[in-house]
């Protein structure tokens, strides 16, 4: 399949999982009180992430502002969610690079996965920029730091469960020959 | 103009993620204000529809319960129409709507002051620290900004983005929501919410020396500009003393059961620009 098409169909496969079911599960780990809060994972960064090696920064930087945007819309959130997502794919060519042996320019037509990466390289790769979009996110949300134990407790938590979601995507859709989606 | 166009080119990249950086910071600014921004906002068309769609499959699990609660509010209801048959509707409130009977010399005066109207929940979301729900009813509806939105059991939020079709509200469980409270024997306060738990409303600005049991139920009161007297907001679960003010914190069970919120009313006042006039006039004053 084309790498375009392929990207657009994740898009929206990203978007609606995100929107029409991960955003309906509230999980909450214990059930009461103690001031544990109510959070749902996010895994539509996971777009960004998974975009080819090669993608030059401006296109990442678009597609981020676009993603984040549209899910903005459907959670009423104007701005939060792109500004996080601008984030970590302004960040994502830095931290490939840093995580890769080789330059990035040699990994013609692949994309970063557990199979191109390894899961060791790939699990470090996507924790580090998921936990940096939550925090950005969650911070914006919250917007003081006078409970800053509040703010830990929910981008730990939230990221936590957006990895094991993201792990649980990757496993599901690898495909075991050389394609994938 | 060399250099500045090697500038450019060198630092790309980051000048684009500045840029779009600032319009998000911009965006998430304007949407802090009662006159935000329609379009980034579940109340437009799109995501609406997509919404709608959504709730239209998932309608179906929730059945049984809305059914019950139909019930229990049509006991209450009825339980209010045998008290006001009972008292005199003949009040001197002559700003209220005069509803005439054509065939008698009399006429009638009765309290028309709210407008209800139905409205299903199509998305709704306890998660957030601002929580908002998308109904299914906009302008065309004559739905307008502000109105109060009540479910069966008791207080939801209040209208805030307005679409043809759609509309989202703010839901009680925001920080940015501040209702109007009083308490059983008339004491009044202001309910808000902590971020904690989505069950658990939170009363503040009661005196720490108000008696205040168990239980107690607590009603939007007469202040509000939006919400009508009397509905409920919750049952006390437990007070603690806020030594530095000299006030209470009274913890709230909600009455509305905000995880499966199916049907609600949306609530018209009809006098409440008037009232903002004369609020406003005498502010300047």
């Amino acid at each position: 399949m084309n790498v375009y098409i392929k990207n657009i169909l994740r898009f929206f496969v990203i978007i609606l999982l995100q929107v029409l079911i991960l955003n309906k599960i509230t999980l909450r780990w214990w059930s009461e009180p103690s001031g544990f809060p109510v959070f749902i994972p996010y895994v539509y960064p996971l777009f960004i992430l998974l975009l080819p090696f090669e993608t030059p920064v401006w296109a990442l930087l678009i597609l981020g502002f676009v993603l984040g945007s549209t899910v903005d819309v459907f959670m009423n959130t104007a701005g939060m969610h792109a500004c996080a997502t601008l984030l970590i794919a302004y960040l994502r060519t830095n931290v490939l690079s840093a995580l890769l042996p080789r330059n990035l320019s040699e990994y013609a037509g692949q994309h970063p996965n557990i199979k191109t990466m390894g899961w060791m390289p790939f699990l470090v790769y996507s924790a580090f920029l998921i936990i940096i979009h939550h925090f950005v996110y969650f911070t914006i949300e919250l917007w003081n730091f006078s409970n800053f134990g509040f703010l830990l407790l929910k981008v730990v938590a939230s990221a936590l469960t957006s990895m094991l979601f993201i792990i649980v995507y990757l496993l599901l859709f690898t495909r075991q020959g050389t394609t994938r989606i | 103009m060399r250099n500045f166009i090697f500038f450019i080119r060198r630092f790309f990249n980051l000048l684009l993620f500045l840029a779009l950086e600032i319009v998000c910071f911009v965006m998430i600014e304007r949407t802090n204000t009662l006159q935000g921004n329609d379009l980034i906002s579940s109340a437009n068309a799109a995501a609406g529809l997509i919404y709608k769609k959504q709730n239209d499959v998932v309608y179906y699990f929730g059945l049984r319960k809305m059914n019950d609660s139909l019930l229990s509010e049509n006991a209450l209801l009825r339980k209010k129409v045998d008290l006001a048959y009972s008292i005199d509707t003949l009040k001197d409130s002559l700003v209220h709507t005069r509803i005439a009977q054509a065939d008698t010399a009399i006429h009638v005066v009765k309290y028309a002051d709210y407008l209800y109207m139905t409205a299903r929940v199509i998305n709704n979301s306890i998660n957030a620290s601002d929580n908002y729900i998308t109904i299914n009813r906009g302008s065309a509806d004559g739905i307008i900004k502000g109105m109060a939105v009540i479910s069966g059991t008791g207080v939801v939020g209040r209208v805030e983005h307005v679409s043809r079709h759609f509309s989202s509200a703010l839901s009680v469980l925001s920080t940015k929501l501040k209702i109007n409270a009083k308490l059983k024997g008339g004491t009044n306060g202001f309910v808000i919410w902590d971020e904690k738990s989505p069950d658990i409303l939170a009363m503040t600005e009661v005196r720490d020396y108000v008696s205040i049991k168990k239980g107690d139920s607590v009603f939007t009161n007469n202040y509000s500009l939006y919400f009508p007297p009397d509905v409920l907001i919750g049952t006390v679960i437990k007070t603690e003393k806020e030594k530095k003010k000299g006030t209470l914190m009274i913890y709230l069970l909600s009455s509305t059961n905000f995880h499966n919120l199916q049907y609600v009313y949306v609530i018209g006042n009809t006098m409440a620009d008037e009232k903002k006039q004369l609020e406003d006039s005498t502010m300047k004053k």
